[in-house]
């Protein structure tokens, strides 16, 4: 969905990003590398990066954008465990767009591409 | 008591996100398809357990979750079969099997069962994070009520993916018309409609967190939202890469 945004508002960005490479997230992405860092803080439970991923989100973007960034972040927290506590195949996985960035950021190494690739035969 | 009142958060938080929580905390708190109000909030507690459960967090060490045995730290309130089934979606997500549901169903959870639980368990982890995102205290759980569960089922269902079945690609007729608009039917739209209402709930949650199905189109920036699309994208695929969601 980045890169059909980015491609959308025609703006060059760095999946890489998603990786968790700072100067990847920043590329054509306002706040990019703050906000990233504070998606990565939240989802790995490191409390003492969440802390410090909040105040830096919150010092260069202000408060509306730490509450809907935070909103965004809690609603993945969710939507990654609808897919795999369901065990859904990815709809886009043989898309060329798919391959793409699965194979850029390695994601067929997750345990549960197997419910796409198992189901797809 | 007046639940999810922001006002003390320290910064604004839009009041539409506290008016759809305080919704969906009434609707945990009553009976639903196939749990009753009590059952829904002491899935809802476990939730939080499983974040501090000693088991879970040297199951998720384990090579195989499968043969790893422990005993988790729970309320007593529900089922072992039912906890695990809570602990594991909150801390081992990615190693849940055709084979475990399919275990768990011969043994008494039944799959809609299961489905209405990662609903609840989804949902309330959801809101949850987010007011851990913002250093704001756990809301109080509600108090459950009194009912019993409709058991209501479907009319058109399909076994075309995933561990349970989906209402199908068509199916969304009759009393599940509203479920997802023409051309929108993604698998994870899907994953739950095997209780309707527990997709129904997740779904008014996720209009508020990210985005509406409808405004899903929208690849620009939403006058109500304080970043961009790709903003949020990017925040998102974060979130799923450290969770190791290949979807």
């Amino acid at each position: 969905m980045l890169r059909v945004s980015a491609k959308t508002n025609e703006t060059e960005i760095d999946i890489q990003g998603i990786g968790g490479d700072v100067d990847s997230a920043s590329q054509g992405i306002p706040f990019g590398s703050e906000l990233m860092q504070f998606a990565e803080a939240l989802a790995s439970r490191d409390a003492d990066a969440l802390l410090q991923s909040r105040q830096a989100l919150l010092d260069v973007a202000g408060s509306a954008v730490l509450v809907d960034a935070a909103g965004v972040a809690a609603n993945f927290q969710r939507m990654v465990r609808i897919a795999d506590s369901i065990g859904i195949p990815y709809d886009a996985a043989s898309s060329e767009m798919g391959q793409e960035v699965s194979e850029a950021l390695n994601l067929t190494a997750f345990a549960s591409a197997e419910n796409t690739f198992a189901q797809s035969g | 008591m007046q639940h999810f009142d922001y006002h003390s958060a320290g910064f604004p938080i839009r009041p539409d996100i506290a008016e759809t929580y305080r919704n969906y905390w009434q609707q945990l708190a009553g009976p639903g398809t196939w749990w009753t109000g009590p059952e829904r909030v002491a899935i809802a507690q476990e939730v939080r357990n499983a974040l501090t459960c000693s088991c879970c967090a040297e199951r998720k060490q384990a090579l195989s979750p499968y043969t790893f045995a422990g005993e988790h730290e729970h309320s007593g309130v529900l089922p072992e079969r039912v906890v695990d089934a809570v602990h594991r979606i909150v801390t081992d997500q990615t190693r849940i099997t055709q084979a475990y549901i399919n275990d768990n169903a011969d043994k008494g959870l039944s799959k809609a069962a299961y489905v209405e639980l990662v609903g609840i368990v989804v949902t309330v982890f959801s809101i949850d994070e987010f007011n851990r995102a913002l250093e704001l205290p756990q809301e109080p759980l509600p108090e459950p009520l009194d009912g019993n569960p409709t058991q209501y089922t479907p009319a058109h269902v399909s076994d075309d993916m995933g561990f349970v079945p989906t209402v199908a690609v068509d199916g969304t007729v009759g009393e599940e018309a509203d479920l997802w608009p023409a051309g929108f039917a993604a698998n994870v739209i899907r994953a739950l409609s095997l209780v309707p209402n527990a997709l129904r709930e997740w779904r008014d949650v996720a209009s508020t967190q990210y985005l509406s199905f409808a405004r899903m189109q929208n690849y620009g920036q939403e006058d109500d939202r304080a970043i961009s699309r790709m903003q949020m994208e990017l925040v998102a695929g974060r979130v799923s890469a450290v969770n190791e969601c290949f979807y």
